[in-house]
């Protein structure tokens, strides 16, 4: 029956398919920015990014119903409100972040290396459980504030047309493209962002040459956590439902884009996030929707399988 | 001290004459609705999935964050086998080892194609293929029935006697007890075999066990097979003991998780250590919340009880504050192995 | 070596006299009659469990909390075991059979109220079966726990490893639903319809009938598909969904399997002209509160197995929501109230009819009970199966709750909403 369907579907539906893909895509890009930088310099797997990422969401939400915004206050409104959200929610998620980090990973850089993941797994319970504290265990509503009107020009496309491309996916556009070119600027330009990328290459030789690698990884979980903060504003927008379990799920997707990328690479990250993105679109479309998970985890066995280090990676000896 | 340690038959012993002393389990059935009896007999089941997990996570060192896949596979091959809505209505005494065959070959499956990834990656290929499974249960429900679940699966018979557990636990307490101590025995001995040994020296260091002459390729998909088969064993027992393979989010991964920390808890590689972290956690789970929430709501009343006021509401912080502090503090864990305690305790020289 | 031979053997004795051993078993309190209810008091369904409670508090405070068997007076005491957990959020399997397994040990318990979800009834009814225990489910709908050839093989025969019926149902089934909720979308206009459910006993179940009737009276099944409620949201579903050009969407599924979310992106994908129809399991305040009311206006309708609350107040019913008020104090929040109050009902009357503390003379009064009047006023029995010969079914919509003739808003500013009685669904004739 799928494959039925797949022969008489039209290029619109194809197209629209991508552009949900896509969108979706760039959301857990936003998130597994976070995992790969991390890893690229502490070699963790940071399992609590995914549950930074939900605190955040409720973060936006206790703002925006605080300010008692809706999608009917007037725009100004909503304008300032989001505004507010996008000051204070990655500020938050960031320094929350670093002081995780600071107060659990760091006293354990030199333990062996299933220290530090167990303990990420600890701090993700304990986020896990402040949100339940703080949504309950049902979903919340999030506002919806981004205008859900198509935004293809009616005269574009022939008036049978069904294609859209909405304020929703505007918006993940809007706000993650910038920040991409902004994180490359900065770890390709700054300096800064050059003693990020010499601690990831090596940190005993970095520390040689004079670079601080302790501040260099507390900017890392910053960034990191300032980025998870950005994708669950925009996460609410769009889905609008939040629920304490979700940073399990999409951290879990975000995490496997990391890894598909190559983990440790960020362009990697982005290129595995919109992967996952489009498999899971696609798949939901022609193979059915509950199949999503396990398309893209057997997706991740069978690369790993045959080219352990990612699309992007690059493929490290291990040393001995 | 191979197998059975006297502090282990002690302790086997104590659990054995427990239900002779039934004023505990009706003490604890007033506090809780719960019999405590019920719940060893659970914990038992834990203990030998944890024993299993030890296999891959502890001697081999190996991460593995699957291992709920196999207790399902063992739970689902013996609902196939036992519910009315198959055909094959076979006898539980059978069901058992076709499980057991079963989660052993997925094992298998699992580690063939893994072994060439080291640490981290293949850690989330296991990770990948626990969710794939969890996956399958939910989506064939021509097999499994989806989130329903296989049910009623039929207790199992004795020459004839039809052991019905939901009324008593004692039986399947036995049977239980007496898996936990048969897996307990066996892995005592394996430890100190050859096949053991070579384990620990793959996890020591894999290039040099190589250089040696091991083929660390044979000895892991061996570690993965028993640790499967292992799980399977304990989820056949579970299944049969919920008479229902219950539905696939009780093989997910937050049961992967709690069965490696009950081990990193406890400490790794170590079999009284993996008893320990199943008794504090799983107790803590199914024996001391139970009791405490029963003691919260006498405070607070019944009514709007919110999550935070009920002392289960608490469990994963404290869990996770559990897991941060154990590895700050004493990485090794509680119990540790002799050979863990010497390499982290100096360093990693011996 | 003798010294690990012989503590062995020794184990093995103890291990085998502790097996054979008889069971002390505990005496109870011989002026007590116990009724016990196990529904999921933690999580997302305590709205409408708590109903349920009030329901049966209701029914036992008009009889005092008494009944008079054979010249004795017994105390009835009640108690409300809770089916779900804090960390799963719903029922588990563990919770509901240690629940089971409570009843049966507790020799006063004479009468189980449950399950709240078909799921739990079938891990629950085996074990209450074999201890003879009368079961009276005020919420499960999934046809084949109790009608032979609807559901599996093997069912429901499975549920009674006795053979005899200990289970009755005060509502009515999903076959009935999901068939009436077709019909009813014929009627609203709806030609062409697009089938969602959410894998579990109940929404599959309803889902499958739906489509079944859909199908018989000529409407156009576009397609039928099940859905991961595990997922965050279904934006590529509602891609596919809408290349097809639904009327209407039918859900079979609840509030906690992700209704809102559903109807969320439907609205989010550009259908925002199409309908959706769910079954009694999105009939619930939470699932206007979760969602928001605007997605819902013009745009959800629900079917319910038996009156609504608003429907209780066109006949019979209004003497009910006034026992109800005067009582705790307030009308009923959700629908189930009155089928808490009809499971204790049936429990008092069938305490009264077998004359004595004894669970196979309960049961075996309970199957047999006839003409039976509840908190609707109309009389119902029990068929052969268990199963209610009451067969009112409603349909509803969702309209915004007004205030001073302004619509109301909740704390947050959002509009709210609440469900209005369209119409009685009966079955056609033809």
């Amino acid at each position: 029956m799928s494959l039925a369907i797949f022969a008489t579907t039209d290029w619109e539906t194809f197209a629209q398919y991508g552009i949900n893909g896509l969108s979706f895509g760039m959301l857990i890009a936003l998130i597994a920015l976070g995992y790969t930088m991390v890893y690229g310099i502490v070699e963790l797997i940071n399992f609590a990014h995914g549950d930074l990422f939900m605190l955040g969401g409720f973060l936006a939400f206790t703002i925006l119903t605080g300010m008692k915004i809706t999608g009917e206050s007037e725009t100004l409104m909503i304008a300032g409100g989001l505004f507010l959200c996008f000051i204070a929610v990655p500020i938050f998620c960031a320094v929350l972040n670093a002081s995780v980090d600071f107060a659990v990973y760091k006293p354990l850089r030199s333990a062996p290396k299933l220290a530090p993941l167990v303990s990420a797994i600890g701090v993700s319970f304990i986020f896990m459980n402040i949100g339940l504290f703080w949504g309950g265990p049902q979903d919340v509503s999030f506002p919806d504030l981004i205008p859900n009107d198509n935004l293809i020009p009616s005269g574009m496309l022939d008036a049978e047309s069904k294609l859209q491309f909405t304020g929703k996916n505007l918006i993940v556009f809007a706000v993650t493209i910038p920040l991409m070119i902004a994180l490359t600027i900065f770890v390709r330009l700054t300096t800064l962002g050059k003693a990020m990328r010499a601690a990831a290459q090596n940190p005993t030789a970095a520390r040689l040459m004079g670079i601080d690698v302790d501040r260099v990884i507390a900017v890392t979980f910053m960034i990191g956590g300032g980025l998870a903060g950005f994708a669950s504003i925009i996460y609410g927008l769009t889905v609008n439902t939040l629920t304490y379990q979700m940073g399990f799920q999409n951290g879990l997707y975000a995490f496997t884009a990391a890894v598909l990328g190559g983990i440790g690479n960020i362009p990697g990250a982005v290129l595995g996030g919109l992967v996952i993105g489009l498999v899971s679109s696609y798949g939901a479309g022609y193979i059915g929707q509950q199949w999503t998970g396990a398309l893209i985890f057997t997706a991740l066995i069978v690369l790993l399988v045959f080219r352990p280090s990612g699309l992007l990676g690059t493929r490290v000896r291990e040393k001995v | 001290m191979k197998g059975l340690p006297t502090w282990s038959f002690v302790l086997f012993a104590i659990f054995a004459i427990y239900p002779f002393f039934p004023t505990f389990d009706e003490h604890f059935f007033n506090l809780t609705n719960r019999s405590l009896g019920d719940q060893l007999g659970g914990l038992f089941l834990f203990a030998v999935l944890a024993l299993a997990l030890n296999v891959v996570v502890g001697y081999t060192g190996l991460l593995h964050l699957g291992i709920a896949a196999f207790f399902g596979i063992g739970a689902y091959t013996t609902g196939v086998l036992l519910a009315p809505v198959y055909p094959f209505n076979v006898n539980f005494w059978v069901a058992l080892p076709l499980s057991v065959v079963v989660a052993m070959l997925a094992g298998l499956l699992l580690a063939a194609p893994s072994l060439r990834l080291r640490g981290d990656y293949l850690a989330i290929v296991t990770l990948g293929f626990g969710e794939v499974v969890k996956s399958a249960i939910k989506n064939l429900p021509e097999i499994t029935r989806g989130t329903q679940g296989l049910s009623p699966l039929a207790p199992p018979d004795v020459y004839g006697v039809t052991v019905d557990w939901a009324l008593d636990y004692r039986p399947f307490y036995y049977i239980c007890l007496l898996a936990l101590v048969l897996v307990f025995y066996l892995l005592g001995r394996l430890e100190s075999s050859r096949l053991g040994r070579a384990w620990v020296a793959i996890r020591e260091d894999e290039l040099a066990a190589t250089c040696m002459g091991l083929n660390t390729a044979k000895l892991k998909l061996a570690a993965f097979a028993l640790a499967a088969a292992l799980a399977g064993f304990a989820g056949s027992l579970y299944a049969v003991k919920m008479t229902s393979t219950v539905g696939p989010d009780a093989f997910d991964f937050n049961k992967s998780i709690f069965v490696l920390c009950c081990l990193i808890l406890g400490g790794l590689g170590s079999r009284s250590g993996c008893l320990l972290g199943v008794f504090i956690l799983y107790g803590f789970d199914f024996i001391l919340s139970p009791i405490l929430d029963g003691y919260v709501q006498t405070w607070v009343g019944p009514d709007n009880k919110a999550t935070w006021q009920s002392f289960s509401g608490w469990r994963l912080i404290i869990f996770g504050t559990v897991l941060i502090l154990v590895m700050r503090f004493r990485p090794e864990g509680l119990l540790p192995s002799d050979r863990v305690k010497d390499e982290l305790q100096s360093g990693g020289a011996k | 070596m003798p010294f690990r031979v012989l503590p062995v053997l020794v184990l093995v004795a103890v291990v085998l006299t502790g097996v054979f051993l008889p069971r002390p078993g505990s005496v109870g309190d011989p002026d007590v009659i116990r009724i016990v209810s196990s529904l999921p008091r933690t999580g997302s369904a305590r709205g409408q469990t708590n109903t349920i409670v009030e329901g049966i508090q209701l029914a036992l405070h008009e009889i005092d909390h008494k009944v008079v068997l054979g010249g004795k007076t017994y105390r009835i005491d009640y108690l409300d075991l809770d089916d779900a957990t804090a960390a799963a959020g719903q029922w588990t399997a563990e919770a509901e059979i240690s629940n089971a397994q409570l009843a049966v040990r507790d020799p006063n318990v004479m009468v189980y109220i449950g399950t709240y979800n078909s799921g739990a009834a079938k891990i629950s009814m085996p074990i209450l079966n074999k201890a003879d225990l009368l079961m009276i489910s005020p919420a499960n709908t999934a046809e084949g726990l109790t009608k032979p050839g609807l559901g599996d093989r093997a069912e429901p025969m499975c549920y009674r490893p006795t053979g005899r019926v200990n289970y009755l149902r005060v509502v009515p089934t999903d076959d009935l639903q999901g068939a009436l909720g077709a019909n009813w979308a014929q009627d609203l206009g709806c030609q062409r319809v697009y089938i969602l459910d959410d894998t579990e006993v109940y929404g599959k179940g309803i889902a499958d009938q739906f489509e079944k009737q859909a199908r018989k009276i000529g409407l156009d099944v576009l397609g039928h598909e099940s859905i991961d409620a595990k997922t965050q949201e279904f934006s590529a579903l509602m891609t596919k969904i809408k290349q097809t050009n639904p009327d209407l969407i039918y859900f079979g599924g609840t509030t906690q399997t992700k209704a809102g979310q559903v109807i969320k992106d439907m609205v989010a994908a550009g259908m925002d002209k199409v309908k959706m129809m769910g079954p009694d399991g999105c009939y619930e305040k939470a699932m206007i509160d979760k969602t928001g009311a605007s997605f819902l206006v013009d745009r959800f309708y629900c079917t319910f197995g038996g009156p609504t609350p608003d429907r209780l107040l066109i006949g019979d019913g209004m003497k009910f929501i006034q026992k109800f008020k005067a009582f705790h104090g307030r009308a009923p929040t959700e629908a189930y109230a009155i089928y808490g109050y009809d499971c204790a009902v049936v429990a008092i009357e069938a305490i009264r009819a077998a004359g004595k503390k004894d669970r196979s003379a309960i049961r075996a009064a309970g199957i047999a009970l006839e003409n039976l009047s509840g908190a609707t006023g109309m009389k119902w029995s029990f068929d052969e199966n268990g199963d209610t010969t009451m067969q009112l079914l409603t349909g509803s919509r969702v309209i915004y709750t007004m205030e001073n003739g302004a619509i109301k808003k909740n704390a947050n500013g959002e509009p709210m909403g609440e469900y209005q009685f369209m119409k009685d669904l009966i079955p056609r004739t033809k």
